[in-house]
């Protein structure tokens, strides 16, 4: 494993920030971490940049435990590299920003110089090398930023939102950079996002936090959804399907576009037979099965692929096949508005 | 105004004729100036950046302290360092009363809090994104200090000149610890004093006009450099 963290536990003041029981990160992968902000995203980002210390708890990097004295961590931070959410440039032109790393590392000139080249044209930025980095609007000041890392060759990219405050057709830029560092070059790659479909289209695995904590099989099951008061109560509507919702964030008001989740530990399956799906159970096709940690992890298309786990012993009880015509049961504890 | 126009040309004329005494009064003044400074800024710098840069019990007492020296008066200074340099202080065998040394000594006591304070300021104006993304790129934590002071050099070349400009113009320490003799420990601020005091006062009035000039070509070289530096930090 890459990264091990244990009891991991950031307080700042008084609040906990971020409490990771157990977490790992395995080599060559990439990560996405989503969640609202104020979840914890940076503060765990910074953990695993060397960047800050718990308050508790212990990560491991290549399973050894981290060592918060000057000297361990400048060589641990020499093989990971964050890239902030709002990145800052030191003064100077573009192309000593991204030599910087390369000198405190003592790599010679001439490969110095080969390797801010080929950054700069990652990033489709070669024609501001010798620019200073007074005049560079904030989408430019990102891509430097990730030229800067680029360069270093990382064993593992950590990127704050990379995407924020940076144009449609650069995000694209920006999301095949990481997936290139990552198939090219095997950097593990770590990132945070709000957009769902970039976790989707890039992740091997995501990972949710939600006040400091990660929320545990929230991997899928993330749904755009419509508010809506029915019967003086407010439900949220899912693809056609009225359903109930826990909103421990205060986030419902009439007719408000957002996201859920819905667990997949807490969805309810039934099997109708060749008889009618009634409601309030929706009617969907189980497409796929597989087995997960002592769960079963079963996909019925409801009109959305949803992710619904069963312990085994419920699954004994009732063997589920796929293609089987089922009822799928949400309540409100299962299903939360996110911001 | 019309002793004032007189002295004004008398002066300019004086400066003209490279009058010497004038020109040495000038040199005694910038090279107690220039060593004051330099040695208050080997200490007030790094004393700024450890201040700025860490965390430590009795922190804001010492900022507290630093912030009360700076309205030390220089008679005050004069005092003190006499009474430690003068043949009955405990420096008395060292000779030191009434020669240059003992002018830059006291300039050092008065311009060391001015050179800590404004460094700590300069310092703690950087954002803290900039140690951390020094620390990320894998810079030593001596390193990432060196960017904190590249991103701060005007901050502290302002700190340095504002020194400067302090002891140059200071005249309470130059008259009690160097007397003021002839060619020795004469500066231009204790030269106009005595010119004054004698009723003289065109050489007094050009030595203002050079002090004036001093003033104005350094914030001019200031303002030079910032405008270079700004693309050649690295």
């Amino acid at each position: 494993m890459l990264y091990e963290l244990n009891n991991v536990v950031r307080l700042f003041g008084s609040r906990t920030v971020l409490e990771i029981d157990s977490l790992s990160f395995e080599a060559r992968k990439i990560y996405a971490l989503i969640g609202p902000n104020g979840a914890g995203k940076t503060t765990l980002l910074n953990q695993l940049a060397f960047l800050d210390q718990p308050n508790s708890g212990e990560i491991r990097f290549r399973s050894t435990p981290v060592s918060y004295d000057h000297s361990s961590l400048t060589g641990l931070r020499r093989q990971v590299v964050l890239v902030d959410q709002s990145p800052i440039l030191f003064s100077g032109s573009v192309w000593k920003n991204i030599e910087f790393g390369l000198k405190v590392r003592k790599i010679p000139k001439k490969e110095r110089a080969r390797r801010i080249e080929h950054a700069l044209e990652m990033v489709t930025m070669s024609d501001f090398a010798h620019q200073d980095v007074y005049g560079l609007s904030g989408g430019e000041v990102k891509r430097v930023a990730l030229a800067r890392a680029l360069a270093l060759e990382p064993e593992v990219l950590l990127c704050d939102e990379p995407t924020a405050n940076v144009d449609r057709e650069h995000q694209e830029i920006i999301l095949k950079i990481l997936s290139h560092a990552n198939s090219v070059r095997h950097t593990t790659i770590i990132f945070s996002t709000h957009y769902l479909s970039q976790s989707r289209q890039l992740a091997h695995r995501t990972l949710l936090l939600q006040n400091g904590r990660l929320s545990k099989n929230l991997e899928e099951n993330i749904f755009q959804a419509r508010i809506i008061r029915r019967d003086e109560r407010l439900k949220c509507l899912v693809n056609g399907h009225l359903i109930p919702f826990s909103d421990p964030d205060g986030l419902a008001s009439d007719n408000r576009q957002l996201r859920v989740h819905v667990d997949p530990q807490k969805v309810k399956l039934k099997a109708f037979g060749q008889k009618p799906v009634l409601s309030p159970w929706i009617p969907g096709k189980i497409t796929s099965l597989s087995k997960e940690n002592g769960n079963i992890r079963i996909m019925v298309d409801v009109g959305l692929k949803l992710q619904i786990l069963l312990s085994e012993d419920e699954f004994i009880a009732h063997p589920y096949q796929v293609l089987q015509q089922v009822g799928v049961g949400l309540d409100g504890l299962g299903v939360t508005l996110l911001p | 105004m019309d002793l004032l126009v007189d002295s004004l040309k008398s002066a300019l004329l004086l400066l003209l004729s490279f009058d010497p005494e004038l020109y040495e009064i000038v040199g005694v003044s910038l090279n107690v100036s220039f060593f004051s400074t330099l040695f208050a800024a080997l200490f007030g710098l790094p004393a700024g950046f450890f201040i700025a840069f860490n965390s430590f019990r009795g922190k804001r007492l010492v900022m507290t302290c630093l912030n009360t020296l700076l309205a030390l008066p220089t008679v005050v200074i004069g005092l003190v360092v006499y009474s430690l340099i003068s043949r009955r202080g405990i420096f008395g065998p060292l000779e030191l009363l009434y020669t240059q040394k003992a002018i830059i000594i006291g300039q050092i006591i008065l311009i060391v809090p001015l050179i800590t304070t404004l460094t700590i300021a300069a310092i703690s104006r950087i954002d803290q994104r900039y140690r951390n993304t020094a620390l990320t790129l894998g810079a030593t934590y001596y390193q990432m200090g060196w960017v904190v002071f590249l991103e701060a050099r005007f901050g502290i070349m302002a700190a340095l000149i504002a020194a400067f400009g302090r002891v140059i113009a200071e005249v309470g320490i130059s008259m009690m610890l160097g007397g003021n003799a002839k060619g020795f420990t004469r500066t231009m601020t204790t030269a106009m004093a005595l010119e004054y005091d004698k009723g003289e006062f065109v050489l007094a009035v050009a030595l203002g006009m050079v002090l004036m000039t001093f003033a104005f070509v350094i914030n001019m070289v200031f303002h030079f450099l910032q405008g270079r530096l700004k693309s050649d930090a690295l």
